[in-house]
Parts: C-alpha cells; structure tokens; sequence
C-alpha cells in the first residue's frame, strides 16, 4: 500500500533566523562603510589637488588710520561630500610679535561639486597711536598665524593650521621731511622742507602730504603741502619753501606730516628739525 | 509528482544535512583568507609604506596592523573551519570582540596629525566619528554571534539542516 507523508513545512528556530538576519545587516552595512570610505577616499584626493587660492588681494589706506588689506581666497570641493563649517582665523604680527591685527571668515558650507568663495578684510591700524605705525615707513617682515576647521563627509573633522613670514611693502618707505637752512631777510624768512621716500606698496600713494613746522614750544611756524601721485614701486623727492612765521624758530622743534587721501587722513611719523 | 509507493519527504525539511569534510572547508577557508588578508593586511600596509616613502609620518606602525590583521584573519579562518561545531558561535564572538578592540585602539590614535614637509603647516584629521560608525558591523556581529551560541547551547544540531542542507 503506497503511503504519502505530507511534509510539514519547517522553519528555522527563532534564535538561528535572527541571528542569521543580523549576519546579512552586519554585512550590508559593512559594504555601504566600504562604499562610503572608498567615496570619501577618493573626494578627498579630488579636494586636495584643487588647492586654495587666493586672489584679488589688495591693501589701501581706509578711514580711522588703518589700511584695510582686502581680498578673497576660494576653495572648490569638486568631490561627492559637502564641506561644512569652513572657518579661518588669522593673526598677523610685526617682526618683534606685536600682533597687528586679525580676522575671521566663516563658517561657511560648500556643496559638493562648487567652488566656495570667501571674502576677507583685514584691518591694520596704522595712526601714530596704533601698534602699526612703522608700516607705513618700513619694509618688513610679517608674521602670519592661521587657523583653519572644517568637516568633510559629515564625518571628518579637519584642522589646518598654518605659520608662515609675508613680506610687507612699506607705501611710504624711508619717508623723510628734511628741513633746510632758513634764507632771507627783513620781513618774510622761508625755509626749504624736502620729502623723500619710496613707494613699495602695491597700490599708488595719491592724494596730499599736508606738513606742519613746530618750534620746540609747539608753536606753529609754518606749513603746506605735497600733490603726491607715486606710483607702486616709484620714488618721491621734492622740495618747497614755507613761508616762516616772524618770529618764529623752528630750531629743535619737529615736522609733523600728514597723508591725506580718500580714505582718510593717516599721520606720518613725525621728523625732528636739528 | 510522486509515483504510488513512494515517500517524498524535502529533505530540509526532514532535517537531513551533510557537512562539509574538514578538508572542504579548510579550502573554503583559504580561499576566503586571499580577500580578507587583502583588505586586513596587505592595503593598509601598502598604503602606509607608500605615504611613509613620502616623508609623511604614520599614525601607526605597520608592525601593528600586520599583528591586528593576521590575529582577526586566524579567528575569521577558524570560524569559517568550525563554523559545524559549537565552538562557531564563541568564535563569532571572539572575532567580534578582537575587531572593537581594533578599532578602539584605532579610535585612540584619532586625530592623525600630519606636518608639511618644510614645517610651516600642520593638518589634523579627525576619523573617529567614522570608526564609531564603523563598531556598528562587530557590534551586530557580536550580538548574531551570541545567539548562535545560545542556539548550540540550546540544541547543539539544530541549525545544520539550514547551514548544511543535505
């Protein structure tokens, strides 16, 4: 006699098909890590041959005594993964470490496949109060401090930090105001006054060099002023003859100079008269 | 369809299994090592003797990688060989577990701080959110490995007709 036996269908146990589904979860996760580190690998290499640029960098005198260096670098992030929180910070020092300004960009993001840009001004005081003052008549050297953070691939925190010496143009470099031996006689008695100095700024000094002439008592004995239009990498000398007032000597007392343009008045270091 | 007199019964279901002969699966076994001494060993070392000739200096020796990766790739091989016997689950775990140790100690040479050749810029990058990440696949892997040891515990044969069908 034929028998049949219906099979009854038989599961795994309970404990051996949730083992075997955290097998095939570890498994896929452990490929999508690899796909996601090998992307990453590869836009990072992508990110590191498109390397910062700057560019448009300027420096100009602004109101307040300060010359305002301005400019813009640009990062481009042609890789799959954004680069969020892109900050920098920057100290600048003189040659003796007195810091003479700084500044602070981001943060910013940068999507994947784009160029982010990044304008920056740097303010650096140069009155006669200010730490910053030999700036403007002394070629330098500058000392250079950056920070940079950012987060690539949502997962990769970045630090970039950077130290480096820049130098530094002085726009009016070697400025000297000479005074001369007065001439003349009876009722009106000049004095010839020479300016000198070199531009090794990039940008031209145009605009006034306005000079007063003080007697050791502060008194004012004369003044005038220079049409100055010198261009980057250009030499000043002129001469002109004040009118001093009667009498008044200059003797021992000092020049006081000052550069007026359209961005403001900056006083130039004074010069002592013999 | 079946013929009168015959009994048809799924052999799965009937909870026939054949294992593999050891030798069988210490083949498998080699074979499945070239991949994994592949990706545990032989890249990361590669890679680090590459940015090393560039004058860049490592995070972490190679002598350390070559150790990590030959111990995880002697327990991935001998669970792979006994993965019949009750020693599969504890195996399991212990892989799981050197694995975390792994990348805990990876964890902690996070960041990796890399000096320009010339010393006027030094980049630091952080990676362990990723490892973290990464404890995922060995936490799982940890987690399925103890049941299947609670599964052998409980009935040492009962899982063989599905790894093993006859």
């Amino acid at each position: 006699m034929a028998a049949l036996v219906v099979p009854t269908h038989r599961q795994p146990p309970a404990i051996y098909r949730a083992a075997r589904a955290l097998r095939w979860a570890s498994s896929l996760v452990l490929v999508l890590l690899i796909i996601y580190a090998g992307t990453v690998a590869y836009s990072a290499v992508e990110v590191a041959h498109s390397s910062v640029q700057s560019r448009s960098l300027s420096a100009s005198f602004a109101p307040n005594g300060t010359v305002e260096v301005g400019g813009s670098f640009t990062l481009s992030n042609p890789g799959l993964y954004p680069v969020d929180g892109v900050t920098l910070t920057a100290r600048i020092a003189n040659g003796a470490g007195v810091l003479l300004g700084k500044l602070a960009v981001g943060p910013n993001d940068i999507a994947p496949s784009s160029t982010g840009v990044f304008p920056f001004d740097l303010y650096l005081p140069v009155s006669a109060s200010g730490p910053a003052t030999s700036l403007l008549t002394e070629d330098q050297y500058l000392g250079v401090n950056a920070w940079g953070n950012a987060t690539y691939a949502y997962l990769f925190p970045i630090s970039v930090s950077l130290t480096e010496t820049r130098s530094w143009g002085a726009p009016f470099e070697g400025f000297q105001a000479t005074v001369g031996t007065p001439s003349g006689g009876g009722g009106t008695v000049t004095i010839p006054i020479t300016v000198t100095f070199s531009n090794h700024a990039g940008s031209p000094d145009t605009g006034t060099i306005a000079f007063v002439i003080e007697s050791p008592g502060f008194v004012e004995c004369g003044g005038g002023s220079f049409v100055i239009n010198v261009p980057s990498g250009g030499f000043y000398d002129q001469t002109q003859n004040v009118a001093l007032s009667p009498g008044c000597n200059p003797s021992g007392g000092q020049v006081l100079s000052t550069y007026l343009s359209s961005g403001g008045s900056t006083p130039l270091p004074p010069e002592a008269i013999p | 369809m079946s013929s009168p007199g015959r009994v048809v019964v799924p052999k799965q279901e009937a909870g026939a299994y054949r294992v593999p002969s050891l030798g069988y699966r210490i083949l498998v076994a080699a074979l499945r090592l070239i991949p994994s001494f592949f990706l545990l060993v032989a890249l990361p070392v590669a890679v680090l003797a590459f940015v090393n000739s560039q004058g860049v200096a490592i995070p972490i020796s190679t002598n350390a990688v070559i150790v990590w990766g030959f111990l995880l790739l002697g327990l991935g091989t001998a669970r792979s060989i006994l993965k019949p016997t009750r020693a599969y689950g504890p195996l399991s775990v212990a892989t799981s577990l050197v694995s975390i140790l792994y990348l805990l100690y990876l964890i902690a040479l996070s960041p990796y701080r890399l000096v320009v050749p010339g010393g006027s810029a030094s980049i630091a990058a952080g990676y362990s959110m990723f490892l973290e990440l990464a404890m995922i696949v060995p936490a799982i892997g940890l987690v399925a490995g103890l049941l299947i040891t609670i599964e052998d515990a409980r009935a040492p044969t009962e899982r063989l007709p599905f790894d093993y069908p006859a």
